[in-house]
């Protein structure tokens, strides 16, 4: 698997604390099959003519690759899979539900076949009907892409091994079998998968019509299924999302949406991307509100200000596997060093939470962690025990601010405990690539994760599991492995219903791995703001888990 | 003294001639006491000169004062602690964050406190709780350094070659020359970023030698190879004239060697102009550096200079414009006093003389 996250914007939500509701949500994603009703709309009545929003450039504008949440918020109204997420606020918006399939899959006992039908009459935006095959096409397209999404794919039968289609890209996958008479889809996996439904619910997985060209077609948009479509796109200046003639409220568990064109402005730096919002030039402005603006957003422009933190985690990783913090002690010691709060105020202007848990709060996996308490002479205390005062640490992080500044407060209290660290500081276009390689033996390093998909698997078994350690391209960072927790992670990742003793299990690897062995140093849940123009009716907002501000259903005063 | 003639003109006349002219006789100058002569009536450029004395001294006396004044390192963060201020504890750092569910904006550091916290924070701090006047001192020694040393090692190598290229001609002028043209093909600021940049990462270890990533050498040896050409080509272009003069001609024809001739003869000709260089280059020195430090290629986090100070304060201009401000006008200072001492200096040397820094 790979990410989304690593992203210069913070998304999410506060809403994720409702724990029960999200239960519910995850549960959704068992073996039950369930009717697809739920959650969506028509539009509210609330329709007007243009939605003015500056936002960050998309890395792609394409399904079967885009990874930023930049594309992934905006793009979400436009492709869409047989599965999405409920548009609703808080913890509902973590909720499966049916999209271009006409109910959640039957999933065998063993939890290897799931069997899915397309709904009737579904039409792509340029008129041409939808085929069950086209799920098929897309999938295998984003392999021939080399999409950084074809990881997640890897239980279908026919995908992994020396002959599998994402080694030879050639023929077809084995493990998807379509009848488009009968607007079948059924799914075969080599084991099962506790989070293929949410994978469904990816981009990549979303489907675009037989013979799209297997390569970038950002800027010669792709017919779409969702309510809008793509008008243009110029990379780095903007987009025009309009409505799709053809949809027809085809998929009524997602709205049609209230504004009936969207004008993006690509701007990437804050403050200007603010200032255009608070002249009133733009309703919406994607990037956080810079530090240094706050205040002023707060006292002047309260009503227009939203503060959320979404289902993230920033975490100092510690390379296990190489002096000095193969040593226990010494990882302990760095966990003691490190003030989450001093962060949140200092670097991030107050705009995070502070935490232990490696798992955000608002996942029914998470109990709150309260094993380390900042006390600069304890940690130097076990620096000394540990034996491995006085050694050079390479430190590793982003060059450009916040991300910088955090990294250099981490140096500064590496030296405060006794090591002499020795800073890196690199482009983030190279940033994750060079840590990730084992031969830059980075020490310690900045990083983050924002959640794929609201899934434990997708935090413990991406990036803490020890059997998943690589050489390059390596999530595991710092080398996290603890056999008994490796297995733990094993064993969880082929359940796929989430009881509350699994969940139980889940909450037992976070503490083991960050109280127990201090592998790894979680300080912060980072928060960010949406900001709106005055124009904006602030009662029509929503922000969901998992698709952030939900602009669909924005409507003005 | 004039001696008025009433009588016929005598040998001893022309003795009383002579002996009076002795008594007159007018006592040599030298090109270096004229040109000093001239320095020390142009108060304005002596003015200056005073302040890029004092700025030196003052960021010289930085270990000074980081220990026994401000009580912290330049590189020593305080986040989350506080200091006294009249009696009361101040936070360093503004706090922030959720508290009741209400969020309060926070991350401002405090201002400048002059003398109000004993010593501590004079100009401030910045948003690792660090004490903007012991870094400002610091990033001063850590700029002159750069400033001072990459004009040495620039006007050295611009000499050497200028004097080769223009004494020997021929092959060994037109190879020296392309090499100029190769660097100045390239704009001065976007070759430095560029080397800036890759050596920043992994430093250099070739030929021999190493120097590591985050070292000062890094930028100074970089800013030192783009800008040899700014002065390499006018000396150059000098000794190519001084090469034709008569004086060159009688010392080769004395049998003088080539280096004699060179240091002996076309070296001294050119002095002046080398020390005015040499006085200019090294403020567009500093501002070279400071803008590569702004960018990230120059000097290396957590070292302070004035060229990453800016570029540390620009995203708090609203909340704390102390952190950009006080360091640009160190700049400006720096590079405002180096300038017209120059202006004063190329005056005093040679007042015909037009010895411009263009690029």
């Amino acid at each position: 698997m790979t990410k989304r996250s690593r992203l210069t914007r913070v998304v999410g939500v506060l809403a994720l604390l409702a724990a029960l509701a999200f239960l519910a949500g995850c549960g959704g994603g068992g073996n039950k099959s369930s009717s697809g009703s739920s959650g969506g709309s028509s539009n509210s009545g609330k329709t007007y003519p243009v939605l003015r929003v500056i936002w960050d450039a998309p890395d792609y504008m394409d399904p079967q690759l885009y990874y930023t949440v930049a594309a992934y918020q905006i793009n979400n109204y436009v492709w869409s899979g047989l599965l999405g997420y409920k548009h609703a606020a808080g913890p509902a918006g973590a909720q499966l539900v049916p999209y271009l399939a006409e109910s959640m899959p039957k999933i065998s006992a063993d939890g290897k076949d799931l069997k899915f039908t397309l709904r009737k009459n579904l039409h792509y935006s340029n008129g041409a009907a939808v085929k069950a095959s086209d799920f098929k096409y897309s999938i295998e397209r984003a392999f021939k892409m080399d999409s950084p999404g074809v990881g997640f794919f890897s239980a279908i039968s026919g995908v992994s091994g020396a002959n599998g289609f994402a080694t030879t890209k050639k023929g077809h996958i084995t493990g998807i079998i379509t009848n488009d008479a009968n607007r079948t889809i059924e799914l075969k996996l080599d084991h099962p998968e506790g989070d293929i439904l949410y994978i469904l619910a990816l981009e990549f997985a979303h489907v675009v019509p037989s013979g799209t060209p297997a390569s970038d077609q950002s800027t010669h948009p792709i017919p779409s299924t969702g309510p809008y479509m793509v008008q243009s796109y110029q990379p780095n200046r903007g987009f025009t999302l309009v409505r799709n003639p053809h949809y027809n409220n085809q998929i009524p568990t997602e709205p049609s949406g209230n504004p009936d064109k969207v004008v993006g402005t690509i701007i990437t730096d804050p403050v200007a991307a603010y200032q255009r919002v608070v002249s009133d030039k733009a309703d919406y402005d994607f990037q956080p509100v810079p530090n240094d603006r706050l205040p002023e957003a707060q006292s002047k422009y309260k009503d227009q200000l939203r503060i959320y933190t979404n289902a993230n985690t920033y975490y100092y990783a510690l390379n296990n596997a190489i002096p000095p913090f193969n040593n226990i002690n010494a990882r302990k010691a760095v966990q003691m060093a490190i003030d989450p709060q001093a962060i949140i105020s200092g670097v991030y202007g107050g705009l995070g939470r502070p935490t232990e848990n490696f798992l955000p709060p608002g996942y029914p996996q998470y109990k709150k962690i309260d094993a380390w308490h900042f006390d600069l002479a304890k940690a130097k205390q076990l620096v000394q025990q540990s034996g491995t005062a006085g050694q050079t640490v390479d430190v590793y992080g982003p060059n450009e601010d916040p991300s910088k500044a955090n990294t250099e407060y981490l140096a500064g209290q590496l030296t405060k405990i006794g090591y002499k660290p020795k800073l890196h500081l690199l482009s983030h276009a190279v940033y994750f690539q060079t840590i990730g390689n084992q031969a830059t033996k980075a020490q310690a390093m900045f990083t983050d994760w924002y959640q794929d998909y609201p899934h434990p698997i997708d935090w413990f078994d991406t990036l803490l599991n020890g059997n998943r350690i690589a050489k390059i391209h390596n999530n595991n960072v710092g080398n996290v492995n603890v056999p008994s927790v490796n297995k733990e992670i094993e064993a969880l990742k082929k359940i796929t219903t989430l009881t509350p003793d699994v969940n139980n299990r889940w909450a037992k690897v976070d503490s083991d791995l960050m109280a127990k062995y201090a592998t790894t140093v979680p300080y912060m849940n980072r928060s960010s703001t949406d900001f709106f123009g005055s124009k904006v009716d602030m009662s029509c907002y929503t922000f969901s888990v998992v698709l952030y501000w939900d602009w669909g259903l924005s409507c003005m005063k | 003294m004039a001696t008025e003639s009433t009588t016929d003109f005598t040998l001893d006349t022309a003795a009383a001639l002579a002996a009076a002219e002795d008594e007159g006789a007018i006592e040599g100058k030298s090109p270096w006491y004229l040109a000093w002569r001239r320095l020390r009536r142009n108060y304005v450029a002596l003015a200056f000169l005073f302040v890029f004395v004092a700025i030196v001294v003052l960021c010289l006396c930085a270990p000074l004062y980081a220990h026994h004044v401000a009580h912290t390192g330049p590189n020593t963060g305080h986040l989350g602690e506080t200091f006294t201020r009249d009696g009361q504890q101040v936070p360093i750092v503004s706090k922030g964050g959720f508290q009741n569910g209400q969020f309060h904006a926070g991350g401002i550091p405090v201002g400048p406190q002059l003398w109000h916290a004993g010593g501590k924070y004079v100009l401030g701090a910045d948003n690792q709780g660090r004490d903007v006047a012991v870094r400002l001192l610091y990033g001063g020694l850590n700029s002159l350094a750069i400033g001072i040393g990459s004009a040495v090692i620039c006007t050295f190598f611009a000499m050497v070659f200028a004097l080769l290229a223009g004494y020997y001609g021929g092959k060994t002028d037109w190879i020296i020359s392309r090499f100029f043209d190769l660097i100045w093909a390239f704009p001065v600021l976007l070759l430095a970023i560029a080397l800036g940049t890759a050596l920043s990462i992994n430093g250099f270890h070739h030929f021999g030698i190493n120097i590591k990533s985050g070292s000062l050498w890094i930028p100074t040896l970089v800013i030192s190879y783009v800008l040899i050409p700014y002065i390499g080509r006018p000396l150059r272009g000098q000794i190519l004239s001084l090469r034709e003069k008569e004086f060159i001609e009688a010392a080769n024809s004395q049998g003088a060697s080539s280096l004699r001739v060179m240091f002996s003869e076309l070296l001294p000709n050119i002095a002046s102009s080398i020390l005015v260089f040499f006085t200019l280059i090294i403020a567009n020195n500093i501002l070279t550096e400071a803008g590569l430090s702004f960018l990230g290629a120059g000097v290396q986090p957590p070292s302070p200079s004035w060229g990453t100070m800016i570029a540390d304060g620009q995203d708090r201009i609203a909340t704390a414009p102390w952190l950009a401000i006080i360091p640009g006008i160190m700049i400006v200072l720096t590079v405002l006093s180096l300038n017209v001492f120059g202006d004063g200096l190329r005056d005093a040397l040679d007042p015909r003389a037009k010895v411009r820094m263009e690029h």
